[in-house]
């Protein structure tokens, strides 16, 4: 055939010259809607920090800003990869209060110790993911019915369970909301130095995934973005840490306990969604079942896998909510699943799967957040509260929609 | 290069097929070589993508022997195809439009190193197959998405080369195509039998078959309805054969549409 072909395809050079810049920034470890993203919750932080007159950046504002949504960002987690595989998850409110009262009774009625409730809590969290997942993997049910069933299986069981408050917990366990990191390195002036230690070595382990990637990338000669772009993009990231730990560090107790575990899950499941095979499938299947079906995946199994994992996430939260509360009520946990999802798509997700990111939950669920915590200090109504986080949802999601189709994507 | 005395990749022989009462494949037999294009034509309903089914593990036949290489085989399930070495493209792409290029290549056959996917080494190997199907696509990293759709063409074809597969069958690669995507598929095509491949083509489009094609084999209701050379058959009797019509004596204006790279003797 004497088409005029390209006899040189895939030159970087030339590959460099014809991609259009959305996908080149692609190459940047992100989306440029990632970027996106990140840039409109440092205008929403700094927006908020000029409407407050620098309330909302004050030490024990921002760790209270973590003990206040860590239940949010702990669902999203396992939101955003059900609603990259193309599904919904209605229950995680319901299974919030559910095995929040499983949690309290092992240590209040069982005399259980703390730890080993946890436990119970964890696997109660799993036994609901798996029921869930089998109605949906196995028998084909759309995740919207079984999880809307489980809404209300689960709230039910919430209330047979707790029938009043369960109180009287462990102050080990209420410790876990809102409890730090014990101060064992003292201080520098005022800032606990644990707390700068952390934000150190989170900074460093980073950098050295990053540098380590970017290695890699150029053993097997491939196109790594300029050296340029991927120091500015260290040098934000370290602001970005270097601020947050600064600031927290001179908060009343230092570093949330809380936020160590949503850190440790943002980690553990960044690298299970970006870099395993696992992963790999979930956004398969949100693509195209059917194709990744053909292609030898096994959608039933990641199904399954994936309420599983949103199960024990729940259980999580709950443990998170429980001892935040103090007691276990069986009311706890109302509308969490819309927080969730609310977070997922106002950080990205596409509604019809197969895109989406853990960060990008995380931001927006921090989104979420800072707007509660910034209209909250500017006393606004809780009424309008509700109304203007609405619309920020509806504008995220509209914004995203409006770029995608003048980028002709979709 | 000849074809007789050896033996063929592919045989399939005596294969019936029935849905119900509709007999849909009869005795239906196909020999396919290696560094061999052979068009599997005939009009809707012919039974084409019945029998491609069988070769790829979807459908089994319910009489009829398959032949790989001269061993007979069963071919229970497309996983066992691709055990075999036969790879498909099916009509309607199973691809995922949210991953990029490199990700569809290694779908459910992904290369790990240790628990991590080994993304260095699989965009290494796509790069590598793209070239050697001289595909002008412009990143292995680009989204499905942000391809036409004959650039899609291509990555389904490219991945039929993960996994060093010896037959390839391709179920209307060209349909609703522009004219260059088409002759970019039917380039990778020459490039599949230059690797060594057997390809069976299932087409409509009597200018592709005749453009890349060797051979042409004729279903007409399920039955075999003639084997064509192309080099030496015209445009008519093909199109007798697959409409059943006698064939008529006419100014040959539709000359062999080959061009001068298909230098393939049948």
């Amino acid at each position: 055939m004497s088409v005029d072909m390209n006899t040189t395809p895939n030159l970087p050079a030339g590959e460099r010259a014809r991609v259009p810049l959305s996908q080149r920034l692609g190459g940047l470890g992100g989306n440029a809607r990632q970027y996106g993203i990140f840039g409109a919750l440092v205008v929403i932080i700094l927006l908020f920090q000029v409407l407050t007159d620098g309330k909302l950046l004050l030490a024990n504002n921002v760790a209270s800003l973590f003990q206040q949504n860590a239940y949010v960002m702990i669902l999203a987690i396992g939101m955003v990869m059900v609603i990259v595989a193309g599904h919904i998850d209605l229950s995680v409110g319901s299974v919030v209060a559910f095995v929040g009262g499983i949690v309290a009774l092992s240590m209040r009625d069982l005399d259980l110790p703390w730890a080993v409730a946890i436990l119970i809590g964890l696997a109660a969290g799993a036994l609901v993911g798996a029921w869930q997942g089998f109605w949906v993997a196995y028998i084909g049910i759309p995740a919207f019915i079984v999880t809307l069933a489980g809404m209300l299986v689960f709230r039910g069981l919430a209330l047979v369970l707790v029938g009043e408050t369960v109180a009287g917990l462990p102050p080990e366990f209420i410790s876990i909301a809102g409890g730090s990191l014990p101060n064992v390195l003292g201080f520098v002036g005022n800032a606990d130095v644990v707390t700068l230690v952390i934000g150190a070595v989170a900074f460093l382990a980073l950098a050295f995934t990053q540098v380590r990637a970017r290695q890699s990338m150029r053993k097997h000669n491939l196109h790594a973005e300029p050296v340029g772009v991927f120091i500015t993009k260290l040098v934000l990231v370290a602001l970005g840490i270097g601020a947050l730990t600064v600031i927290l560090s001179f908060s009343a107790g230092g570093t949330p306990i809380v936020l160590v575990i949503v850190g440790v899950l943002v980690v553990v499941y960044s690298f299970l969604m970006g870099r395993t095979v696992f992963g790999r499938h979930i956004y398969a299947i949100g693509g195209n079942r059917a194709a990744a079906a053909l292609s030898g995946v096994s959608t039933k199994r990641v199904d399954f896998w994936i309420f599983v994992n949103i199960g024990v996430l729940a259980a999580v939260a709950a443990i998170v909510t429980t001892s935040r509360a103090g007691a276990a009520i069986a009311a706890a946990g109302q509308n969490y699943e819309l927080d969730a999802i609310a977070a997922c798509f106002i950080g990205g997700a596409a509604v019809t799967g197969g895109i989406g990111r853990i960060s990008g939950a995380i931001v927006g669920a921090l989104i979420m957040g800072v707007l509660n915590m910034g209209l909250s200090i500017m006393a606004v109504d809780p009424a309008w509260q509700q109304a203007i986080k609405g619309l920020v949802l509806l504008l995220a999601v509209a914004f995203d929609l409006l770029n995608k189709r003048r980028a002709g994507t979709r | 290069m000849s074809d007789e005395a050896r033996v063929p990749l592919l045989a399939m022989r005596g294969i019936t097929m029935r849905f119900g009462a509709v007999e849909a494949l009869v005795d239906v037999d196909l020999e396919v070589h290696a560094h061999e294009v052979v068009a599997l034509v005939g009009d809707n309903g012919a039974g084409k993508s019945t029998l491609a089914k069988m070769i790829s593990g979807v459908l089994q036949p319910d009489a009829g022997i398959i032949e790989i290489d001269g061993e007979p085989v069963t071919v229970p399930t497309p996983q066992a195809a691709a055990a075999l070495g036969v790879a498909t493209v099916f009509q309607d792409l199973a691809l995922c439009e949210n991953l990029d290029v490199t990700s569809n290549l290694f779908l459910g056959r992904e290369l790990r190193s240790r628990w991590v996917r080994d993304d260095g080494q699989m965009e290494e190997v796509a790069r590598r197959i793209l070239r050697s199907l001289s595909s002008r696509i412009p990143s292995v990293r680009s989204p499905l998405s942000t391809l036409s759709k004959g650039q899609r063409q291509s990555v389904a074809i490219a991945r039929t080369l993960i996994g060093s597969p010896r037959i390839v069958v391709l179920d209307e690669p060209t349909a609703a195509l522009s004219v260059v995507q088409t002759a970019e598929v039917l380039t990778h095509i020459e490039q599949l039998r230059n690797l060594g491949l057997a390809v069976v083509l299932i087409s409509h489009n009597m200018t592709d078959v005749r453009a890349v094609a060797d051979r042409i084999e004729v279903l007409r209701h399920g039955r075999n309805n003639g084997s064509l050379d192309v080099a030496t058959s015209s445009y008519e009797e093909v199109i007798a054969a697959i409409t059943g019509a006698p064939t008529e004596p006419r100014p040959a204006q539709h000359a062999p549409l080959r061009s001068s790279t298909t230098a393939w003797p049948a």
